[in-house]
């Protein structure tokens, strides 16, 4: 019994679900579900398709290149079955998943650092141009200038009390 | 070897059938049609084709019946005698006589009719002799019917005839009918025969196989032989006395030692005696059967007597019994190797044997030094050998174990794997975890692997990689963020204000409309500025001011104008000059106009409101049969 993956979208197709073609050269190709299966009749790319995790890994939106991912890879060559050597391999499996999330994870949050870069830019020349939709320039101002006047003035006189 | 072809002789087929067959076949594959008004010459010739036709048809039946059939003087005189016994020599020949005579008759009608037929004149006549001839034909064929129904007959039996090759070497085995011929044959060979308490259970020859140093042997089992002279033998007894007289092999004779099968030992003695001629030039072995009920040396004095004196003859004498199965490898190898060596020593005997003996040189290398090599055989071989001679208990079957344990029996294929460690055979495997076959995970250097792993995540995570960097944000940037946020909204109010104030005509500029002092105090208070106690501000006072020039005034015939002030519409620059700075952009503007209006003029409409459709549902595009294309759109 194996979970295996769908030609198209490259998600899980587990026992009893989905379609298997095989072709006249012998290659067989399984789909998860009928909506692979129409796009691949419709010889779609499913690199070109942006939805399947083909185009994500071939457009570098997701992480590709990792230790951490070759651990789960079809061997050809068959190991005779040793208890130990299983419970070993379940738990290596576990860590194994986690480390993977992590790193996938990061990956995602590394390409999106850029998008809040420019956010920022964003705001500030929005502030910079259109302030005026919100605060008229010298709004404020007008009181600063009363009391910076009020202040000359209180000063002239102080001048003026102290000359005489 | 005309063996194998018994199987393949053609069915006869009953005379009606035969008749039928070939006159459909001659409607079928002749011309049907035919005209009175055609030439002579082609209405003769039509009917002409039509008697030669089916006169082929039969010729070329009947010829594959007499060929397929064997003639008796080319097979093995065997085959020959056998068949004679089965189903007389002379009724055989008899028959195919008569088939042979049919065949030359239809040729002759056939031939006489043809040229009949050349000189008849009309249609009619012409027909009338096709239907003669084809008539007469088929009667001589009716004629038949008792011979074909017995060459079919002889045919369906030929077929089911086993086997037997004359040639190679046999084990033959004779005696009365019930003494453990057929039981004897079940042992040695894997062929299944009736065995049955009642006389002459096998009623012909059976054939089965087996090996022995590597050699494939047949054994051949016969129906049970009574003790009367030859001319009063029935079909039964005489193919066993065929086989006996035919095929050169080595006789078994068995002998029933506890009397069972209903006939005393001397009466077996006595046919033995009677068949012994028979067995001239060829190894033979008594066979004691039934030794598990009666032992030899139990017997009275007599029959022991007999026995001895047949040893004494030179007859070896072998006790078996096929229940048990004691002695029955005995049996086997002794009448093997006893074969073989005659066949030997008759092909020494004849003259092919010096042209081969001329060819052959057996070297022996000369002793070098003393020391002894003697040959070398390994004890897997020496074991084997051994097996081949005692026949070996045979390893316990899982179809034994399942007779065995009956109800309870579950087949449990894992306890044949080969594995490290015994009991882990019984073990369930775990298949999947979590979305991810554990298949695609074992590998031998996983622990090693995952140790780089948890190394290399151990020095990633202490050179800060996996550390949210969420940077605290000055001040400063926060508030740019929160009037970022304002500016936008304020943006997306004016677009709906916009959008909602569906206003009918000509867009006036802002500077058209009047601004009330209410309004321009609210907006200019959102945006932050003091807009109290503004009585004196200049706006006000002009508002104030222009109230009461704006009265509307009577009005008065206006004065013409002059030349010197122009009528507004004059001041104002023409529509299509207004804008366009030089004859370039008036020439790129008119282009404009022209393509934009295209579109229009080419589907007949009126102008730009224009949007009546003539056709809601076109025939040619919503009716009929999707050609190709596919259902995603018509």
């Amino acid at each position: 019994m194996r979970i295996e993956k769908c030609y198209f979208c490259s998600g899980p197709v587990y026992p009893g679900h989905g379609v298997m073609f095989v072709r006249n050269d012998c290659k067989s190709f399984r789909f998860c579900r009928s909506k692979c299966h129409k796009n691949f009749k419709k010889k779609r790319n499913p690199r070109k398709t942006r939805w399947t995790k083909a185009f994500r890994k071939a457009s570098g939106k997701e992480l590709t290149v990792d230790n951490a991912l070759e651990f789960e890879k079809r061997r050809n060559i068959p190991v005779k079955y040793n208890r130990q050597l299983w419970d070993k391999t379940v738990e290596a499996m576990r860590k194994v998943e986690e480390i993977k999330r992590k790193r996938q994870a990061k990956f995602i949050m590394n390409r999106l650092k850029k998008g809040k870069q420019l956010e920022k830019e964003e705001a500030i020349s929005e502030v910079k141009k259109n302030i005026h939709l919100i605060k008229a320039p010298h709004a404020g101002k007008a009181k600063q200038l009363e009391d910076k006047m009020v202040q000359k003035l209180q000063e002239d006189v102080d001048m003026g009390d102290d000359d005489i | 070897m005309a063996l194998y072809n018994f199987k393949k002789i053609m069915v006869v087929p009953t005379a009606k059938d035969f008749i039928d067959i070939t006159l459909s076949k001659t409607q079928r594959k002749t011309p049907t049609v035919v005209h009175k008004h055609y030439q002579i010459h082609r209405i003769r010739h039509f009917y002409m084709r039509k008697v030669k036709f089916t006169q082929q048809n039969y010729h070329d039946r009947l010829t594959q019946i007499l060929t397929d059939f064997p003639k008796l003087d080319d097979i093995h005189p065997f085959y020959a005698d056998l068949m004679n016994v089965l189903y007389d020599k002379d009724h055989y020949k008899l028959a195919l006589g008569q088939i042979n005579i049919a065949k030359n008759l239809i040729d002759n009608v056939a031939k006489d009719y043809v040229r009949l037929m050349k000189y008849g004149d009309s249609l009619y006549r012409c027909k009338q002799l096709k239907r003669a001839a084809l008539g007469r034909m088929c009667t001589i064929l009716k004629r038949q019917k008792s011979s074909l129904e017995y060459l079919e007959q002889v045919r369906q039996h030929l077929s089911r005839l086993p086997t037997i090759d004359p040639n190679t070497r046999t084990l033959l085995l004779c005696g009365y009918p019930n003494v453990g011929k057929s039981s004897f044959i079940n042992k040695v060979t894997r062929a299944d025969v009736d065995v049955q308490p009642y006389a002459f259970t096998t009623k012909s020859l059976f054939v089965g196989h087996m090996d022995y140093r590597y050699l494939r042997w047949q054994v051949v089992d016969t129906p049970g032989i009574l003790d009367h002279p030859l001319e009063e033998r029935n079909t039964i007894e005489m193919q066993a006395i065929t086989a006996l007289a035919h095929l050169r092999s080595a006789v078994l004779y068995v002998m029933d030692v506890s009397e069972q099968c209903g006939h005393t030992l001397q009466e077996q003695l006595e046919l033995f005696n009677n068949i012994r001629p028979l067995f001239a030039n060829k190894p033979l072995i008594i066979v004691a059967n039934k030794c598990d009920v009666k032992k030899i040396n139990e017997l009275s004095e007599e029959n022991q007597k007999i026995f001895a004196d047949l040893s004494a003859d030179g007859i070896s004498v072998i006790e078996t019994s096929t229940l048990t199965e004691e002695g029955v490898m005995q049996v086997k190898t002794e009448a093997c190797d006893r074969l073989l060596a005659n066949r030997v020593e008759t092909k020494m005997k004849g003259k092919k044997v010096h042209d081969v003996l001329n060819r052959l040189h057996l070297a022996m290398p000369a002793k070098r030094d003393e020391k002894e090599r003697p040959p070398f055989i390994p004890e897997g071989a020496l074991m084997r050998k051994k097996a081949m001679e005692v026949d070996a208990p045979k390893r316990k079957l899982e179809r034994d174990l399942e007779m065995e344990l009956g109800d309870d029996y579950v087949l449990d294929l894992q306890k044949y794997w080969d594995l490290m460690n015994e009991d882990e055979k019984q073990d369930r495997i775990p298949e999947v975890w979590e979305g991810h076959n554990i298949a695609d995970y074992i590998d031998p250097d996983i622990m090693k692997k995952l140790e780089d792993l948890e190394k290399e995540e151990e020095l990633k995570e202490r050179a800060g990689e996996y550390d949210s960097d969420d940077e605290s944000e000055d001040e400063e940037m926060q508030e740019i963020r929160v009037l970022a946020k304002q500016i936008r909204e304020k943006k997306q109010l004016l677009v709906i204000e916009s959008k909602e104030k569906d206003i009918h005509g000509p867009r006036m500029p802002r500077t058209a409309a009047k601004v009330e002092r209410k309004k321009l105090e609210k907006e200019m208070g959102n945006l932050g500025l003091d807009m109290t106690d503004k009585d004196e501000s200049h706006y006000a006072q002009q508002a104030r001011r222009s109230r009461s020039v704006t009265r509307k005034r009577k009005r008065e015939a206006s004065a013409p104008p002059t030349s010197k002030t122009r009528s507004q519409s004059a001041s104002r620059p023409p529509r299509d000059q207004s804008g366009l700075r030089d004859a370039k952009m008036v020439k790129k503007t008119k282009k404009m106009m022209k393509n934009s209006q295209k579109g229009m003029n080419r589907q007949g409409k009126k102008g730009e409101a224009d949007r009546h459709v003539f056709d809601l549902k076109p025939k040619h595009l919503l009716a009929g049969k999707r050609k190709s294309g596919t259902t995603d759109h018509r």
